[in-house]
């Protein structure tokens, strides 16, 4: 069974059909090659596969894609700044060395985005909480935390 | 691999979508479903999605609470009423998988699903919670405890779908409280409980005692709560709930944790619970 999907993947409208039972992760990677989002575990363990839907952090290996219709997904390519700079997020992950094989690195980055867009001020607890849905097997989590309050102060300034 | 899938956008078109396509299945976040599918569970010939029946996406509080039962887990957690007057229901979620599960998973996926160990049937047993169930021919209600009934077994018939969740609220006076441990933060609970009870004086009444993942089903610890039916909850009362509560549950051993460790630790958390009731501790 073939279903038409049609929403907006980082700002830009996307019309596709596509087969009912896949996910929103085989759209974004296979269907569209936007292989930014990494799939690891495929259950919901692991947040790799974490994107944005309508504002909210979301497995995108749950998420069936006859859901995705109507909606606005953001996903690691869509956080990027202009002229392929990158985001005060991406930037504090990298300054921090929240980054060490990088594969969980974009679920980690928009896990953060949301939970700065919720909670621009953080507490470390808040953020270890935030985090729960991901895991980094390189267990590089000190990194990643400070990467975040990182981000959230550069966030602060930007906005004052 | 090749299912198809369905959005309807109104009950009697998810009744209908059913009715005319063999081995369909409903589903709401699909948080456990579609894992279950990934690890081989036979695939339904189509999913029907509840996601887009309006009636079934709000939380309503009048006299009577009434969750939708594709609410997301999140929007639950936060809602100032339930904190307000359901706190365990509340607490549960708050310790139910992470963020992104609870952005899409439901309660009434939660106890569709029937797990042993789903973290808000304790507090529904507490407040005494029931479901609305409809398919094509009507609407009944049934309470939680009688809804479930026993690992992935419920009392929904063919056609049937869980609308809503339903809860009244607590006299003044009451206090309750979700206790649970796991592993880890994401894992699914060795044990958790839920107790409630109202003050009269010194005296507490209405006393219920719940707990998951130590039998079949989530189960209300009616042994329990009879040793502290009506006493001023003192800290002999305590240790003898907790002895009796280790006698009325039946744990497994599985990869989580051993027989005699869920039974131990149900007696503790049972404790722990009722002095927070009685207000020994402020924190639980």
């Amino acid at each position: 069974m073939t279903i038409e999907v049609s929403f907006e993947l980082n700002g830009f409208g996307v019309e596709v059909d596509v087969e009912a039972h896949l996910r929103l992760l085989d759209l974004l990677r296979d269907v569209l090659g936007e292989t930014g989002t990494k799939e690891a575990c495929g259950e919901g363990e692991c947040g790799a596969c974490t994107v944005l839907v309508d504002g909210r952090a979301v497995n995108s290996c749950l998420f069936p894609v006859g859901e995705v219709g109507g909606t606005a997904v953001t996903t690691i390519e869509g956080l990027t700044a202009s002229h392929g700079q990158p985001s005060s997020i991406q930037k504090a992950f990298l300054d921090r060395g929240g980054t060490q094989c990088g594969f969980c690195a974009p679920g980690m980055i928009m896990t953060t985005a949301a939970l700065l867009t919720e909670n621009p001020h953080p507490t470390e607890s808040e953020i270890r909480r935030a985090l729960t849905g991901n895991l980094c097997r390189c267990t590089g989590y000190y990194q990643i935390v400070e990467a975040i309050q990182e981000a959230a102060r550069v966030g602060q300034v930007a906005r004052s | 691999m090749g299912y198809g899938y369905h959005r309807p956008s109104t009950l009697d078109e998810a009744f209908l979508l059913a009715d005319e396509i063999p081995d369909s299945r409903f589903v709401a976040g699909g948080t456990d479903l579609l894992v279950q599918l990934r690890k081989g569970e036979p695939e339904p010939s189509a999913l029907i999605s509840l996601r887009g029946l309006s009636e079934l996406s709000s939380v309503e509080t009048s006299k009577r609470m009434r969750i939708g039962a594709t609410v997301p887990l999140s929007d639950v957690e936060v809602n100032p009423a339930v904190a307000d007057m359901f706190p365990a229901l509340a607490e549960s979620i708050t310790k139910l998988g992470s963020r992104q599960i609870r952005n899409v998973a439901t309660v009434g996926g939660n106890l569709c699903n029937a797990s042993p160990a789903a973290d808000t049937a304790p507090p529904l047993l507490i407040y005494g919670a029931s479901v609305e169930l409809r398919d094509a021919r009507g609407t009944r209600e049934v309470t939680v405890e009688d809804f479930l009934q026993g690992p992935g077994q419920t009392a929904l018939r063919s056609g049937e779908i869980l609308t809503a969740i339903l809860l009244d609220p607590p006299a003044d006076g009451t206090r309750s409280v979700f206790l649970r441990k796991g592993r880890v933060a994401m894992d699914l609970p060795i044990s958790s409980v839920a107790a409630l009870a109202e003050r009269d004086g010194a005296i507490w009444q209405r006393v219920r005692l719940a707990a998951g993942a130590v039998a079949p089903v989530p189960l209300r610890l009616r042994h329990s709560e009879a040793i502290v039916e009506g006493t001023n909850l003192d800290a002999e009362i305590r240790a003898r709930a907790r002895e009796t509560a280790r006698s009325e549950i039946s744990p497994i051993t599985d990869l989580r944790s051993t027989e005699d460790y869920r039974r131990h630790l149900t007696g503790v958390l049972v404790e722990r619970a009722l002095e927070y009731l009685a207000g020994e501790v402020g924190d639980p």
